[in-house]
């Protein structure tokens, strides 16, 4: 099948440099002390932190750092069939490790000891991507919530299909069985915190698409960056400053 | 309160927050005595409400739901099955309540919140109940295939009236769904018609438009709570943690009572105080009513 035509576009239209539409909203659950929504395309992530907050379960409680979990889910509805298990299934478990990891290497837990910091992720639609859309909805969510990180972390995916890099791909391109690379950068650090490849790739191919990758995760930091600034701006209006 | 004194005193010289979070029972009587609610709202009133249809595209049927900042997401997906045998010309409609771990706080991961199956079944008995869908609508061919309908319900933020919320928001979406077309291929099962493809198409009443489910009577819903002698609408989650005694009423369009439900609690009310809150989801159902048939037109255009 083929995934880039000879004028260079891909299925959806896009050019193979060429990232999704992305849209991220801030506090979007009242209720949580950090949310954030973030869309990649069509996908589309909500996440929600609580905390720091008394660790639930006193055996866990870690007297130097805080406690970072998290959960990562899929609605029903998200994916094209609908899915008979949303969570506990080894995919999702895979994934919720992943975040956690991820999202541990930038928050300075030494900052709270004995605490607990809760990242859920609720994936409400799925077309490819959705690791990285979960991480950058944390990042945003993290932000919200006044927890002291080192830096962002944001994440994109790129791949290889028809001697072609491609940056961000959907659903399709993603079960094409061609690599898939999900990269996840500290953008001011500039450090790879996430690397994941699937299926081969030759070793000279992987420095480009690897640089790709993190071209998107940069593009992707500076939209965070504006969006946060924005939302600082609401909040000192509110107050009156 | 044991020490009423004391707290009088502190309550002169403390700032408002603290004593919201100290007294909490003391904070909103003395806004009750007023008639009206922390938030402003005056007693009968509920918050603002917002449909949004068509929410997740994937979708056969979908609506997003907001109730102050409650925020329901429901989706409807079909699916085809066999009827079963004591039903075979009669489809099947599945209700699901999720709470994820976003919606709240007090929801952990893993163990499911209190109140999800609760509303889970509230949810499924009021919708079969009202009889606001012909189940005989979701038949294919008699005996053989029939709809099955998914409906999922996500509570992506909890703040009060989970049951209210909910109901709308699976209401909204049934109201929104849109029934694939389907055609009889050559071994005799069903596959799902795409717009482009000319299939040979059997004699179906699901033929060639996508459908829509023709409702009968749609049912709308109010809680209040009951405290002392004030009845409070549309309870958040706060006034629903510290006055315990909730009335929830289901009421479809015709003014017909579908369920009363009101599950124990200190306040015992006498049949005045029910009928009251019937006069006040009369009014709200009124309201609901015209908010759906508001988006329901906008879709058509």
């Amino acid at each position: 099948m083929e995934f880039v035509s000879p004028e260079g576009l891909r299925l959806d239209g896009r050019r193979p440099m060429e990232m999704r539409q992305i849209r991220a909203e801030i506090g979007a659950v009242s209720k949580a002390d950090g949310s954030a929504i973030f869309e990649m395309g069509n996908t589309k992530v909500i996440a929600a932190v609580y905390g720091p907050r008394e660790v639930q379960n006193r055996s866990q409680q870690i007297s130097s750092h805080a406690l970072v979990r998290c959960e990562y889910s899929m609605a029903n509805f998200s994916t094209g069939d609908r899915m008979r298990k949303p969570k506990g299934d080894r995919r999702s478990t895979e994934i919720s490790l992943v975040i956690r990891q991820t999202m541990e290497a930038c928050i300075l837990t030494h900052l709270l000891p004995r605490s607990q910091i809760d990242i859920y992720v609720q994936v409400l639609q799925a077309d490819g991507g959705t690791r990285s859309a979960c991480i950058n909805a944390a990042t945003l969510a993290l932000a919200d919530a006044g927890i002291p990180m080192r830096d962002f972390v944001t994440s994109c995916s790129a791949g290889y299909l028809n001697s072609t890099p491609l940056l961000d791909l959907n659903y399709v391109e993603d079960s094409a069985g061609g690599p898939d690379v999900t990269l996840g950068i500290l953008p001011k650090l500039d450090k790879v915190t996430l690397f994941q490849m699937d299926s081969k790739l030759p070793i000279d191919i992987l420095e480009n698409v690897m640089q790709l990758a993190i071209e998107g995760c940069k593009a992707i930091a500076s939209y965070i960056r504006e969006i946060l600034l924005e939302n600082t701006n609401q909040l000192e209006y509110r107050r009156g400053v | 309160m044991g020490v009423p004194n004391a707290s009088e005193d502190l309550s002169s010289e403390m700032e408002v927050d603290a004593f919201r979070r100290l007294f909490p029972l003391r904070f909103f009587e003395r806004h009750l005595a007023e008639s009206i609610r922390p938030d402003g709202r005056p007693l009968g009133k509920a918050r603002e409400t917002s449909i949004f249809l068509g929410a997740v595209a994937s979708a056969n049927g979908s609506a997003l739901v907001k109730i102050g900042s409650t925020t329901m997401l429901t989706a409807i997906k079909m699916e085809v099955m066999t009827p079963s045998l004591e039903a075979p010309d009669e489809g099947c409609l599945a209700i699901d309540f999720h709470m994820p771990p976003i919606c709240s706080p007090i929801v952990r991961p893993g163990r499911p919140a209190e109140a999800s199956p609760v509303v889970s079944k509230q949810l499924s008995d009021t919708i079969s109940s009202s009889r606001m869908i012909d189940l005989k609508d979701l038949s294919l061919v008699s005996g053989k295939a029939a709809w099955m309908a998914y409906l999922d319900v996500y509570c992506l933020d909890a703040d009060g009236a989970l049951f209210d919320a909910a109901l709308l928001s699976a209401v909204a979406a049934i109201s929104n769904l849109e029934i694939p077309a389907v055609a009889m291929n050559d071994d005799g099962k069903i596959v799902l018609v795409s717009d482009e493809d000319g299939q040979k198409r059997a004699q179906e009443p699901v033929n060639k438009e996508k459908r829509k489910l023709t409702l009968r009577s749609i049912p709308f819903s109010l809680t209040c709570i009951l405290h002392k002698n004030y009845i409070l609408a549309d309870p958040t989650a706060e006034e629903e943690s510290i006055m315990e005694t909730h009335v929830t009423i289901v009421l479809d369009t015709s003014g017909q009572l579908i369920s009363l439900y009101k599950p124990g609690g200190p306040v015992l009310a006498y049949t005045s105080a029910i009928q009251d809150c019937v006069a006040i989801t009369r009014q709200r159902v009124k309201e609901l009513k015209s908010f759906l048939d508001k988006e329901n037109s906008a879709m058509e255009v």
